[in-house]
């Protein structure tokens, strides 16, 4: 991966998304304009700029909230925009939230189960007649959520209520609720936000494995550049919806448009919030 | 712990002191200022008073000790005060009638001490006539009075308990308590009842009491099982004993009863919910054999003696044509074949899973369910019967409201539709306009037209499930034989393929015209008379009723989709009001303002009376119980995480594959089917059915017995239906002030427990999953289909 840039690697290796050309206004406002990315199989690919920058609404047109108004998504060589969400979870895109949206009143079990629907094919009928397939099925889900619950170390506290678990254990139980529907793609909207530095090196940590153990491509929208710089294979840089910058980390780190976004070279444009919280 | 427990017991008896003392200087004060006391009024106030107290400091303790603590204090201290109580009572009994008066040390306090101690009045307080050496009876003389160690019994000389503020009783419990053994029954009463309540705390609150297992008398499986044996005994005592000669009735009722019973009824049934809920998953280190018998013998027994009730008191529930007021062999191998299946249900589900005492909870608990109704009369019955069918509306809402968080205001149409499409075709009725000339259709069971109608659908529908099932079976088989794999976009989409637009129209198309032929070619014949004439109007009322409710839900789901929350209830409302005045309006085809008439009950024709009665609540109590069953496999299904997840929320569900439209439209049918089973049952009760029936109030009504009981929670949902339904029947009593005090009750019920009487407790899979994991080892499968 060293000094490829993406284009070069997708005559190696196939893309696992593909954003061309995508628009997304909202009356007036464009949050994302004519923004290509290109993600390739197992690489974890950052997405940063300041904020209202448009990270987010990308992530929802990928994810099938918004419908973009032009250009396409593809995912593994299909168009998917405009499919509902909840189709385009059942292809392999799965993602977690911003802030947190677990199930409240459901346990970490459940919601992991929540996570598996895609994947089981259980009618209300057969539930009602709990016929042996469902069972079976009912029986590998069971499993199946109890080792993800281990995965990211919360099996102790599997029939805890969403509600009462600790924050960190709440972030990491949306990622094991993303993971349960298998997906090839998984989104991940500021995981480290709240966290202080030892967490957020934990997570860098347990990003990092769910790419090599899991074989996950993934897309991350994250602010700690410290993380982003060590942890991505490729940094794309979106500012007022347009994309400024992409590229290897170390590309975009010297890039003087990102500098500009984030510093605000000229006194008059933006004053980023976001390096003060740094 | 010990010291723990005693220094607790200590608070306790303290609490209770201090409480009389608070009592009694109230009492004080209250006669210095002139307030006239009574004896009934005294015992009232004081209760109520008491009750007050001890309620503020059960309270106060519930939040430092926890429950149970508080069970077991409040039993150390009532069996101490009972105890204490009792010695005294059989002292002064004792003494009194050997001719030692001790009266006059308690008339020195009052002239009614003596009575309330004795539990006799004063005046008959005598010392009894000596007995003859030669018979052993008492010799002739005045009245014998009630000997507290002897089980007779003199009604006129016990006690009346009545309850009023004035000088005539509102509340008159027609408790007539005689002598020692009848004020131990109440103790025992008492105490049972303040242990059920508190147990039902104790289930509502599992997760809680589970981590301070151990503690106290929660954790001690004796106590556990010797309080879940109470009611047991106490059904006992209640009615086997009742007017058979050798033993007297101890403790006797007059006219209330009936309700006194229902409320039995009642209690036995919440009794039967908080068991099933509190037992432990444990084997207790039985074997198999062993533990399939422990099950097996109780519940035999308990349907034994539901056997000996229906042989001794004709208390039939099936009937024929040949035997109009019930046959008493088919009842008893109805109830014994019932036993039968719980007995094997219990086995089986041990066999896979090593629960005993959970199964054996359920299983005794199911075993006396099943006999209660044998010992109601028809009153009580017929309130059963209501309770029944609002526990399956109950739980139809629940799965709309309580699983899938979609508010339904107008669910009662769902109930209407049920019931009209039973009255419809079961009713012999003719609708008659004013000048009584018959303008509607004729509403026959048996009536050519819809026989054929059924006979229609039956045919095209089968004859279309067949030609479509072929078909796919071809297609299927063909496309796997020529190895043909579709691309591009729908394959992606499509994990279970499906057959092109093209093949499902050409299917759909040919299963049409066969039907239609068949249909025709069969209607010439009598085959739609052979087959439909000797059915039961019931059953098909029934198929068809459940047919319409579900798909009049998935109607009313289609346009709601995109609703949540005030806008859903407000569209769900104006549905429910627009079904009823369909049926209110359409004059000529429903019959309007009159309704449909004379519809049957699920019995042979020329069967009436208790028989009838019985039927129709055992049908409930089946309907309910199955669509109880029904809920819970739902629910811990995946579309019942589905609803679940939908129901906190609802772009997050999507987004976890959740989807939305289908997840919405089964909630509403498998909700409206289940309305539909209720309204079946509801015509067939009422026996003639208006739109009024059918007003907002019964989808109000509903919707607050899930709430009152808890979202979410079968139990809390029959719990809900008997607390809402069947209480106020019971506490008739109170007559006009009747909705006040329920209104009341359901205002403080809302404040003390917000999540409702029996919350459901967050579920608990972990325990399985691990078991599970153990078991199989085996990864999951992460690749079981092609990306």
């Amino acid at each position: 991966m060293i000094e490829s840039s993406p284009s070069r690697m997708t005559a190696l290796d196939p893309p696992v998304l593909e954003a061309r050309d995508v628009t997304k206004r909202f009356g007036g406002l464009i949050a994302v304009g004519d923004l290509d990315i290109v993600v390739c199989r197992s690489q974890i690919a950052s997405v940063i700029g300041p904020n209202g920058a448009g990270k987010t609404t990308l992530f929802n047109c990928i994810s099938g909230f918004y419908t973009p108004e032009e250009g396409e998504i593809i995912f593994q060589g299909y168009p998917i925009h405009g499919l509902r969400p909840d189709q385009i979870t059942a292809l392999g895109i799965a993602r977690t939230y911003q802030n947190i949206h677990l199930f409240a009143g459901m346990t970490a079990m459940e919601n992991v189960l929540v996570g598996i629907h895609s994947n089981l094919r259980a009618t209300p009928l057969g539930a009602l007649l709990s016929m042996p397939l469902t069972q079976q099925e009912e029986e590998v889900a069971l499993v199946t959520a109890y080792e993800l619950l281990e995965f990211i170390d919360l099996a102790a506290e599997a029939d805890t209520l969403a509600t009462n678990l600790a924050y960190g254990s709440q972030r990491r139980l949306e990622i094991a609720r993303a993971l349960a529907s298998n997906p090839r793609l998984l989104l991940l909207d500021e995981p480290t936000a709240g966290m202080n530095p030892q967490e957020t090196e934990e997570t860098m940590v347990f990003i990092r494995r769910l790419r090599d153990e899991r074989d996950l491509t993934i897309l991350l929208i994250e602010h700690d550049m410290h993380l982003v710089m060590k942890i991505s294979d490729q940094v794309t840089v979106l500012d007022y919806g347009r994309k400024i910058s992409e590229g290897t980390p170390d590309q975009v780190q010297r890039d003087p448009l990102v500098i500009e976004a984030y510093l605000g070279a000229p006194a008059d444009e933006l004053v980023s919030g976001f390096l003060s919280n740094e | 712990m010990m010291r723990h427990r005693l220094q607790s017991v200590s608070d306790t008896l303290r609490t209770g002191l201090s409480a009389g003392f608070v009592t009694g200087l109230i009492l004080i004060f209250l006669i210095l200022i002139g307030v006239p006391i009574r004896l009934e009024n005294l015992a009232l106030f004081s209760l109520l008073l008491t009750t007050a107290i001890f309620g503020v400091r059960i309270a106060r303790k519930l939040r430092d000790d926890g429950l149970g603590a508080i069970l077991s204090n409040a039993l150390v201290a009532g069996l101490v005060a009972g105890v204490m109580l009792l010695l005294l009572m059989a002292l002064v009994n004792r003494w009194q009638a050997r001719g030692i008066d001790v009266r006059r040390f308690f008339d020195a306090v009052s002239a009614q001490t003596v009575t309330v101690l004795s539990g006799v009045p004063a005046e008959n307080l005598h010392a009894n006539p000596p007995i003859d050496p030669l018979t052993g009876t008492y010799v002739e003389g005045k009245p014998l009075r009630t000997d507290p160690f002897r089980l007779t019994f003199d009604e006129d000389t016990a006690l009346h308990l009545k309850f009023g503020m004035t000088g005539e009783a509102v509340f008159d419990l027609n408790l007539i308590i005689g002598g020692l053994y009848g004020f131990l029954l109440v103790m025992v009463l008492t105490s049972l009842i303040a242990a059920m309540a508190a147990w039902t705390w104790i289930a509502a609150d599992l997760g809680r009491i589970r981590r301070r297992a151990g503690t106290g008398l929660v954790g001690n499986p004796i106590v556990y099982w010797a309080i879940m044996l109470l009611p047991l005994i106490f059904f006992g005592l209640f009615w086997l004993t009742e007017g058979q000669g050798a033993v007297d009735p101890i403790l006797k009722m007059r006219s209330g009863k009936r309700e006194a019973q229902l409320l039995i009824a009642f209690l036995i049934i919440l009794w039967a919910l908080v068991i099933m809920r509190r037992a432990q998953p444990n084997d207790w280190g039985l074997g198999y054999r062993a533990r399939v018998g422990v099950v097996a013998v109780p519940v035999a027994l308990i349907l034994l003696v539901g056997v000996g009730r229906i042989v001794g008191n004709n208390s039939t529930f099936i009937a024929t044509g040949d035997e109009p007021r019930g046959s008493q062999t088919l009842s008893s191998v109805a109830l014994a074949a019932a036993g039968l299946m719980i007995v094997a249900r219990s086995a089986l589900v041990m066999r896979a899973t090593g629960r005993f005492e959970s199964q054996f909870a359920q299983a005794l608990s199911l075993a006396v369910l099943l006999i209660v109704p044998l010992y109601l009369d028809q009153y009580q019955t017929d309130v059963m019967t209501l309770v029944g069918i609002n526990v399956m509306l109950g739980l139809g809402l629940n799965i709309v409201v309580g699983y899938a968080g979609l508010l339904d205001l107008g669910y009662v149409a769902f109930f209407a539709l049920g019931a009209y499409t039973y009255a419809f075709l079961s009713s012999d009725q003719l609708i008659y306009d004013d000048q009584q000339q018959p303008i509607g259709l004729k509403f026959a069971g048996n009536d050519e037209a819809v026989i054929r109608m059924a006979g229609w659908m039956t045919i095209t529908v089968f004859v279309a499930a067949l030609v479509i099932g072929a078909g796919l079976w071809w297609w299927r088989k063909n496309r796997a034989a020529s190895g043909q794999r579709r691309t591009g976009r729908a394959a992606l989409l499509d994990t279970s393929p499906r057959p092109s637009f093209g093949v499902t129209a050409l299917l759909v198309g040919l299963a049409a015209l066969v039907s239609l032929i068949v249909a025709l070619l069969l209607d010439g014949s009598s085959f739609y008379q052979n087959l439909f004439s000797g059915a039961s109007p019931f059953l098909t009322g029934l198929v068809a009723g459940v047919l319409v409710a579900g798909i009049a839900g998935i109607l009313l789901g289609i346009p709601v989709l995109r609703l949540r929350g005030d806008y859903l209830a407000i569209v769900t409302l104006g549905f429910g009001e627009i079904i009823r005045l369909l049926f209110n309006n359409l004059r000529d085809f429903t019959g309007g303002p009159q309704g449909v008439l004379q519809i049957p009950r699920p019995v042979p024709p020329n069967v009436s009376g208790p028989a009838s009665y019985l039927t129709l609540l055992y049908l409930v109590l089946l309907g309910a119980a199955l669509i109880a069953l029904f809920s819970g496999r739902l629910k811990r299904s995946r579309t019942g995480r589905a609803w679940s997840a939908m129901k906190s929320d609802e772009r997050i569900a999507q987004s976890m594959g959740v989807n939305l439209v289908q997840s919405k439209l089964t909630a509403f049918a498998i909700g409206a089917a289940f309305a539909g089973i209720g309204g079946v049952l509801f015509a067939a009760r009422q026996r003639n059915i208006f739109p009024g029936d059918f007003r907002l109030d019964v989808s109000i009504e509903v919707l607050s017995l899930v709430i009152i009981g808890g979202m979410g929670s079968i139990p809390g949902v029959i719990m809900g239906a008997i607390v809402l339904i069947g209480l106020p029947e019971v506490l008739r009593e109170l007559a006009t002030y009747r909705i006040l005090v329920f209104g009341a009750l359901l205002v403080a019920m809302v404040i003390i427990r917000p999540r409702g009487l029996l919350p459901e407790p967050p579920a608990e899979m972990a325990e399985r999953a691990r078991r599970l994991a153990g078991v199989r080892p085996a990864p999951p499968e992460q690749e079981a289909e092609p990306r």
